[in-house]
């Protein structure tokens, strides 16, 4: 596939290149396994606007891999392929844990207006409604790493059975499983002792978001093309700050497609989109 | 911890697993989807294990096989699931959400501070991190204390001993030596933690082949060793074999229609059923199948077609 046959870039592809914004170059970044857009995002990076950038992969912790597709489970050889070396577990958590980790990766099935995230348990942990998988590395990361970036394609409210409306990013969060801007009771996390600065970018199907530095809540930065200020305010339970200026967030152009489609010939990461998401593409 | 140096560790696959016994907790190898000890796993549930607690990071089909088989009585992983794969672990789901098994979820690098202090002979280990999550509820056993140096507040974790580490490592020899290739995950920490350490192999090696691959892990820390090709199937074992990602897809898919469904389909057939390692082999599809998942060296078309669903097979 060569870049001057794309015409379009879809939402998911739109997304990738969002996250990959946030990594600078010269970061040591992380993602976590089960994590393809984050994936595909630290590949993009580095090929891209942060050469220098350290790639440390998801469950295998290969340094800077090459691999010939993303498979859809992340302890696998495949994502060996090419790398310089592998870190240990505890390597890398140590990494993390003085405060050397530039970037990490989290997401979660409840966010909370400062980024508390929930993948623990919905209900109680005691007698939970739904147990989730858990939070893998994510709440020791999230203290610990400089700068984490949230993303979620699931910010659209669903209609549950009920008919009522059920959405990720909560009023009350059931969990915290990794640690926002603030404690659940608006402690702010500097007061912990913390090495990390926390959640600073929050990327979604509807915009991209940071967090207003006074309040610590989150904070609407920008849009896509064929989302409103109104999506948002409807889509999230607690009411975010918008930001002055709200515009249209940069496109991808086909070097960053072409980049993106190289690396996951078996759509791998559209396994995080639903069907009503992955419809939505925008001509380049 | 304790020291063995007896020179023939060898064990059949029933003698491994009677040093199991109920009530114990586990810290079972591998991760996710790579060099589980399945085998062994399934070994344990035909002796009728119970309340077993189990420890450790990132785990999936492992950790919901033995809640499928009503093994389990308090989970404490990081995580337990299929990834973007097949998603969530619906029989690990199930007895969380029934009551049967405890929810004591952990993370990450807390696990491996526990572990960490167990190997170091020290009662605990600090971490600066889990302050302001809810783990703190979950886990009253950590404490919380302002450092002495900085004055910054720390939670301590407990040192953390398993009474059994059960690993499958790629190649072993009779006296227990081990050789596993990466990713370690968190294998190493479990053997230097815990009281009892078992290892099925893929394969074992006469001692001096064994010591020019230099091991990396020494006898004396090893029990028991079982050599048994195929050990980790259905999850991966490279250079041996892919995960068997047309068996996860019918173990989850069984799993989903509900624990008479999944003790019927899967647990009979492919746990229950089979009397020896080979009656398991044939049953998964035989030469085929093993010549399939060895297909992966063929080239990246081949490898790729592994992660292909089979028609029909993936919901």
């Amino acid at each position: 596939m060569s870049a001057t046959t794309i015409t379009y870039a879809t939402l998911s592809e739109v997304m990738i290149y969002q996250v990959a914004r946030t990594i600078k170059d010269g970061e040591l970044v992380f993602h976590g396994y089960g994590s393809p857009v984050p994936t595909l995002a630290m590949l993009l990076a580095k090929r891209t606007h942060a050469p220098r950038m350290i790639h440390v992969e998801g469950a295998t912790y290969g340094i800077n891999p090459e691999p010939p597709f993303l498979p859809p489970t992340s302890n696998d050889w495949v994502l060996e392929r090419g790398r310089v070396m592998s870190l240990g577990i505890s390597d890398l958590f140590d990494i993390a844990a003085r405060g050397d980790m530039g970037r990490m990766f989290l997401s979660g099935v409840q966010i909370d207006r400062y980024g508390n995230l929930n993948v623990t348990a919905i209900g109680s942990p005691d007698n939970p409604g739904v147990k989730l998988p858990g939070s893998g590395g994510g709440c020791n990361l999230s203290a610990d790493v400089q700068h984490i970036t949230i993303w979620t394609a699931g910010h659209r409210a669903q209609k549950t059975k009920a008919g009522k409306r059920s959405f990720r990013f909560v009023e009350h969060i059931d969990f915290v499983s990794s640690i926002g801007q603030r404690t659940r009771d608006g402690i702010p996390r500097v007061a912990l002792g913390l090495r990390g600065g926390g959640p600073e970018w929050v990327v979604t199907e509807l915009g991209v978001f940071d967090f207003d530095p006074v309040m610590h809540i989150l904070r609407l930065r920008g849009l896509y093309p064929d989302t409103t200020v109104q999506d948002v305010l409807d889509n999230t339970e607690f009411e975010p700050v918008i930001a002055p200026n709200v515009g249209v967030v940069p496109l991808p152009g086909p070097e960053h497609v072409e980049i993106i489609r190289r690396f996951d010939p078996l759509g791998t990461h559209l396994h995080e989109f639903k069907p009503m998401e992955l419809s939505r593409r925008f001509q380049l | 911890m304790p020291i063995y140096p007896s020179e023939n560790k060898r064990m059949s696959l029933a003698e491994a697993a009677s040093l199991v016994q109920d009530g114990m907790t586990l810290a079972i190898g591998g991760g996710l989807s790579w060099r589980e000890p399945m085998a062994f796993l399934r070994e344990i549930i035909r002796q009728g294990r119970r309340d077993l607690r189990v420890i450790g990071t990132a785990h999936g089909i492992d950790v919901d096989l033995l809640c499928g088989a009503g093994a389990i009585s308090v989970v404490e992983e990081s995580y337990v699931g299929f990834e973007h794969d097949f998603g969530m672990a619906p029989n690990f789901r199930r007895v969380c959400e029934n009551g049967q098994v405890q929810v004591h979820d952990t993370c990450c690098h807390t696990i491996l501070q526990q572990l960490r202090a167990a190997e170091f002979g020290i009662p605990f280990l600090p971490v600066r991190s889990v302050q302001g999550t809810d783990f703190l509820k979950l886990h009253p056993e950590y404490k919380t204390m302002t450092c002495p140096v900085t004055g910054l507040p720390l939670v301590l974790v407990p040192a953390l001993s398993p009474d059994v580490a059960i690993v499958h490592a790629h190649y072993g020899d009779a006296q227990g030596n081990l050789k596993i290739l990466p990713p370690l995950v968190a294998d190493l920490f479990f053997i230097r933690a815990s009281k009892h350490v078992i290892a099925t192999v893929e394969k074992l090696l006469p001692i001096d082949e064994l010591r020019e691959m230099e091991p990396n892990v020494p006898y004396f820390w090893v029990e028991s060793v079982v050599e048994i090709p195929y050990g980790a199937h259905p999850t991966s074992c490279y250079p041996f074999y892919a995960y068997d990602r047309e068996h996860l897809a019918e173990y989850h898919q069984a799993a989903q229609k509900g624990p008479e469904v999944f003790a019927d389909q899967y647990l009979t057939q492919y746990v229950f059923e089979p009397v020896s390692h080979e009656e398991y082999l044939a049953r998964i599809g035989g030469m085929a199948k093993r010549r399939m998942l060895e297909s992966w060296k063929d080239g990246d078309d081949s490898w790729r077609k592994l992660f292909t669903a089979p028609e029909g097979a993936i919901a």
